[in-house]
């Protein structure tokens, strides 16, 4: 008897819960309407089945207790209910299914006249790219990537040089316009996910994936990288800024084009490259605590490392480590950091960026 | 109740014990291959693939396998006959021939690298150097069971009582064989 | 050529010495309990590394050594041992091997010296798996799918060290064991049966190993390829699955490869793996429902179709694993499909056992606890498993919380309550003793109750979208603080749960010396293994002569028959 009450009270509480969860989807701020409107199906079939069988269960414990006098009754088979049974799951499976495929179906068609964005991933930071005036994105190749040419365009290719460049983990995009993500990774698996938005889809290295939604509310979400990416996976968070037509145009008339960060100077300034490599993603420049030590203030300090010994945070320690990073780990940070190969120019820009975040 | 002399289930399959382990290994081999030339396929669409130059020793290679399936046939014959002295040679050609052959892919692997192909150089070269070198390998397993047969033959008076494995031997020999020729087909014509 | 159909002509292997019998023995029921300690031993570790796990995320910053490395081995290392070197380990080799000789009537496997085999083979897999831990930079941090490009470079635990050598290796050598073990079972179960036992005679846990061997078979070898094609990688720099990557400000010197390609490789082997666990959990939920309902099961010619249905199916539903993989999405359609197809046949499988209920004659023993249990968590995991399948409902689901709750309810809790109860049902028949009810009782409830506490509010923070592999959710504003506190909830569960299995190893350690003996098939079964002559069998498992088999394994309360249960090898002569 104890366990047809436990039972009973797992099963009714599972299906209370529903009622009174503070965990929910988040509030839909894009068309996906329709995965929601499949999930909530599902958990209406799946809710009532799982209802009535446990319920079966619970009764059939309850009335067919055990007793010495009494014999089950004998019945190999059923045929016909066998079938019946099938054919009633069979149905459910449909009414389940339809939905989802009809969805899948809108989900998998690219708007043609969407508004064109690149999605770029990389350990463990984001970054975007615009097709610019021409509409059309510039030719990219693996082998041209390099903390100057941070999106491996080719500068040989004209269709590239008006691309704009969002060199920044934080995107803007027009409210109610469909936005057609293509989608990029620099080096491992990511995936650009959106709560809000519902869509995601992995960022493959060697071949461009897909993604669209129309954003339909103002706003700023996070992105959450959803593929596993190596130890910062969890630190991989950009922004969409969803804003009115008119402030869109405004943020990208301020972006650079490919061609003008071309000319930018020799090996590019410390913040681009920090940014361009990702080490934003665990480094801070305001001070916070994240994954490894903030910048800020911290050139030519003393600092503890983990093996008891207090160094001096001078140039040749900042480019010891970048090149080698477990040689020295600051106490108090996990020895997670991979190693950069950077060249003398890179790092001198970095170590010049680091200095200038000290308040003097 | 009766005396049965066979006390098992009627047997789904007429075959020994030994029989179905060793088909059944050999289907689960060759699902393990069509894994292989699968990936092979698949790769060598993308522009990068430079084929590999024939080298004229696999021929000969070939030629190796043929012979020593040709000493496990006899070998199993023999067997089968109770003829103990072909019975040996056949076995000794079997594996003279089988460790031939090992030693010939070793030789056509040095020949590559000292022209300078690489494993990881070109997709094609990894493949050659994968697929020959998972060949080898399962070949060396049987050339193992081959001289566990051997020793056992050295014991026994009549080998008449190893037909039943030198027979499955053989098969095996012939499946690798099979497999090679798939492969090399493979290799020729991509 | 004659038929060699009998054991009757092949001598029996008699072990020599201590060493012979207790070791380097060739008995079935020795190599099952050789694997059985270590496919457990392995499991408290694996159960150990997921403390490790919940208590960064519930209680994030009590111990400085969990970071963001050690965090992510703990989560492979985990997944891995429990997958593939317990649950795998432990259903083929531990509950097979036991079973499936004494359940046809035959005296041991086929291959008695190969079966033996497999298990040294299976232990030394193991121990390179435990390798890792010890060597510098230690395991694979790289998530049990070990998905290139990250599981093979710096950056990802392991990944630019051995970590990830030694796990594939490890992983090859399972596979060569598995595969010695699972040719032997197929050969036993097609050509080894007692006379009168046919194929649609023979107890549904035996159809269940036996296809689920088969699976094994393969679907292996896809994961063999994928490995060595991914330690290649690893080790002579190929591009099998490596592109262009740009990491650590340089080019790295791979290109070509297609990542996709091994989620291919890797999944058409992960989606009938976990079939392989499941297919012998629901074998044994049905032979302990029939037995303890003391009631034949349900539709026993449609169970043995639904699974051959199963089995066939589970080839063909790999991708749903990768609906948003950057796969051809033309090719979601198809593998939508197929999965929710799926859900018929185990549909059924639920509905017979729960129609085995009916009008049956219930007994509340330890074994039918876990039958009930089994079914309502099994229900839960499989149902929302709909919701995964259903390509489009995916999209936002995929790698949360969601997809963690699923997994683990169907492959954690309810083939783990399978198996406990299993192991009270058959643990008379190995020792002799009964386990004690009480202990068993109460392992039960905190097991039942505390694993549902853990899995079930998971679905709810995948449905807000909380990722999977994080090691902290601080980072993100749309994650509240009361995920935190979940966290918490679930991690303090966890560590209960955790120390309740040890009621189960003391009750095994004491009951197996000190437990109350047991009669002789204590619990009325009608299966073969209870009706040796010695109970727990001797070796050779017969006696003078082997059984033979008159009826179906499931007469439960036959009418007319004074007894409520009629053994296989009983002739209709001899029924009272």
């Amino acid at each position: 008897m104890a366990f047809v009450i436990i039972a009973a009270v797992i099963v009714v509480g599972t299906v209370l819960f529903n009622l009174v969860t503070p965990w929910w989807f988040t509030p839909l701020a894009s068309n996906w309407g329709s995965l929601d409107q499949t999930i909530i199906i599902s958990l209406w079939i799946t809710g009532i089945a799982f209802v009535l069988v446990s319920a079966f269960i619970l009764y059939c414990v309850v009335k067919f207790r055990y007793s010495e006098d009494r014999r089950s009754s004998y019945e190999p088979e059923n045929q016909k209910l066998e079938l019946q049974l099938t054919v009633i799951t069979a149905i459910g499976v449909i009414i389940l299914l339809a939905p989802g495929l009809v969805a899948w179906q809108s989900y998998i068609n690219l708007p043609e006249n969407g508004l064109q964005v690149e999605g770029v991933g990389q350990q463990w930071t984001w970054s975007f790219r615009f097709p610019g005036e021409d509409g059309v994105y510039g030719n990219t190749s693996g082998s041209l990537f390099s903390s100057k040419n941070t999106f491996g365009l080719d500068p040989n290719d004209p269709k590239g040089q008006d691309d704009i460049l969002i060199r920044d983990r934080q995107v803007h995009l027009p409210v109610n316009q469909p936005t057609v993500f293509q989608l990029r990774s620099k080096d491992v698996l990511h995936d650009f996910y959106v709560p809000q938005f519902r869509s995601k889809m992995d960022l493959v290295p060697g071949q461009h994936s897909n993604l669209w939604f129309t954003p339909t509310l103002v706003g700023t979400y996070e992105i959450a990288c959803a593929e596993y990416c190596g130890t910062g996976h969890w630190a991989m968070r950009g922004e969409v800024v969803v804003e009115d037509e008119a402030a869109f145009q405004q943020w990208l008339a301020q972006q650079p084009t490919f061609a003008q960060t071309m000319n930018e100077g020799s090996a590019g300034n410390g913040q681009q490259i920090v940014q361009s490599l990702g080490c934003v993603a665990c480094h801070t420049d305001n001070g916070d605590s994240a994954m490894g030590p903030t910048w800020k203030d911290s050139f030519n300090t003393q600092r503890n490392t983990t093996t008891g010994e207090t160094v001096l945070a001078d140039a040749s320690y900042i480019k010891e480590s970048i090149l080698n990073p477990s040689a020295k780990i600051a106490s108090g940070f996990a020895p997670v950091m991979p190693a950069y190969a950077l060249s003398e120019e890179e790092l001198d820009a970095i170590v010049e960026y680091i200095n200038n975040l000290s308040t003097e | 109740m009766s005396e049965h002399k066979t006390t098992t289930e009627q047997l789904i399959l007429k075959l020994s014990h030994a029989q179905v382990f060793v088909y059944l290994l050999l289907v689960v081999i060759t699902i393990l291959f069509l894994f292989v030339i699968n990936a092979y396929v698949f790769r060598m669409n993308f522009d990068d693939w430079q084929a590999l130059p024939d080298p004229r020793l696999l021929w000969v290679n070939s030629g190796s396998l043929i012979a020593a399936s040709l000493g496990m046939l006899w070998a199993s014959k023999a067997s089968k006959n109770g003829n103990r002295d072909n019975y040996k040679l056949g076995i000794f050609v079997g594996c003279l021939f089988a460790l031939v052959f090992l030693i010939g892919q070793l030789i056509v692997w040095q020949q590559l690298i000292s022209l300078d192909y690489f494993v990881a150089s070109n997709p094609a070269n990894t493949f050659f150097y994968l697929i020959t070198g998972i060949h080898g390998l399962h070949l060396l397993g049987g050339i193992v069971a081959l001289a566990v047969v051997a020793y056992k033959s050295q014991r026994l008076s009549d080998v008449v009582l190893l037909s039943s494995q030198t027979s499955l031997l053989a098969t095996y020999w012939h499946y690798m064989l099979v497999v090679w020729v798939v492969f090399f087909g493979l290799f020729l014509t991509t | 050529m004659e038929q060699s159909a009998t054991y009757e002509g092949q001598p029996l292997h008699h072990p020599k010495g201590w060493w012979g019998h207790y070791v380097f023995s060739q008995d079935h029921k020795v190599i099952a309990l050789q694997y059985t300690t270590v496919a457990i031993t392995i499991g408290l570790v694996g159960m150990i590394l997921s403390l490790m796990m919940r208590m960064q995320l519930g209680f994030p910053g009590l111990f400085d050594s969990i970071d963001a490395n050690s965090y992510y081995q703990d989560v492979t290392m985990h997944g891995m041992i429990m997958v593939i070197y317990l649950l795998t380990a432990l259903f083929l080799g531990g509950f097979g091997n036991y079973l499936i000789p004494l359940m046809l009537g035959s005296r041991d496997m086929a291959f008695p010296f190969v079966n033996m085999l497999s298990f040294w083979v299976y232990l030394l897999s193991v121990l390179i798996l435990i390798s890792s831990f010890f060597v510098p930079n230690g395991p694979t941090g790289a998530g049990w799918t070990l998905y290139p490009p990250q599981s093979i470079l710096e950056g990802t635990p392991g990944g630019d060290g051995l970590g990830i050598v030694l796990m594939l290796v490890s992983l090859v050598v399972f596979i060569i064991a598995f595969t010695m073990g699972g040719l032997n079972y197929i050969t036993t179960v097609l050509q080894s049966r007692a006379k009168g036992m046919s194929l649609m005679r023979m107890p549904l846990v035996i159809w269940c190993i036996f296809l689920a061997t088969f699976l094994g078979l393969l679907a292996f070898p896809a994961l063999f390829v994928g490995g060595i094609m991914l330690v290649f990688d690893r080790l002579l720099e190929t591009s099998f699955f490596m592109p262009e990557i740009f990491k650590g400000g340089e080019v790295l010197d791979y290109g070509g490869g297609s990542p996709v390609l091994f989620q291919h490789l890797f999944w058409f082997f992960g989606h009938p793996e976990v079939y392989i666990v499941a297919l012998p959990a629901f074998g044994i939920i049905s032979e302990l429902i029939s037995c303890h309902a003391r009631k034949n099961i349900f539709g026993y010619r449609m169970m043995v179709w639904a699974l051959v249905a199963i089995a066939a199916i589970s080839f063909i539903v790999w991708a749903h694993h990768m609906y948003v993989a950057g796969m051809n999405p033309y090719l979601g359609f198809f593998f939508a499909t197929t999965t929710l197809i799926i859900a018929v046949p185990t549909a059924i499988k639920v509905y017979n056992w729960v129609l085995t209920l009916w009008h049956a004659n219930i007994k509340m023993t330890v074994p039918m606890l876990y039958c009930l249990a089994f079914l309502i968590t099994f229900l839960i995991g499989g149902l929302t498993g709909l919701f995964l399948g259903n390509v489009s409902a995916d999209v936002p689901l995929s790698d949360t919380y969601f997809v963690v709750g699923h997994f683990h309810m169907v492959m954690a809790v309810s083939p783990v309550l399978a198996l406990y109860g299993g192991l009270y049902h058959w643990f008379p028949s190995v020792t002799g003793r009964m386990l004690d009810d009480r202990l068993g009782k109460i392992h039960f409830w905190i097991t039942f109750i505390g694993t549902y506490l853990i899995y079930f509010p998971m679905h709810y923070i995948g449905f807000l979208g909380v990722p999977r592999r994080y090691y902290s959710n601080e980072q993100f504003d749309f994650i509240p603080a009361s995920v935190g506190d979940l966290n918490q909830f679930i991690t303090i569960c966890a560590l209960l749960v955790g120390a309740s299995q040890f009621i189960l190893l003391y009750n095994f350690i004491v009951s197996a010396t000190r437990g109350e003996k047991a009669p002789k098939n204590p619990w009325g079964a009608c299966t073969l293994e209870w009706q040796t002559l010695e109970a727990p069998p001797g070796h050779g498992n017969w006696g003078d002569r082997l059984p033979v088999v008159y009826r179906w394994p499931y007469e439960y309360g036959l009418p007319g028959a004074t007894a409520d249960f009629i053994p296989q090898n009983v002739p209709d002569e001899q029924i009272t």
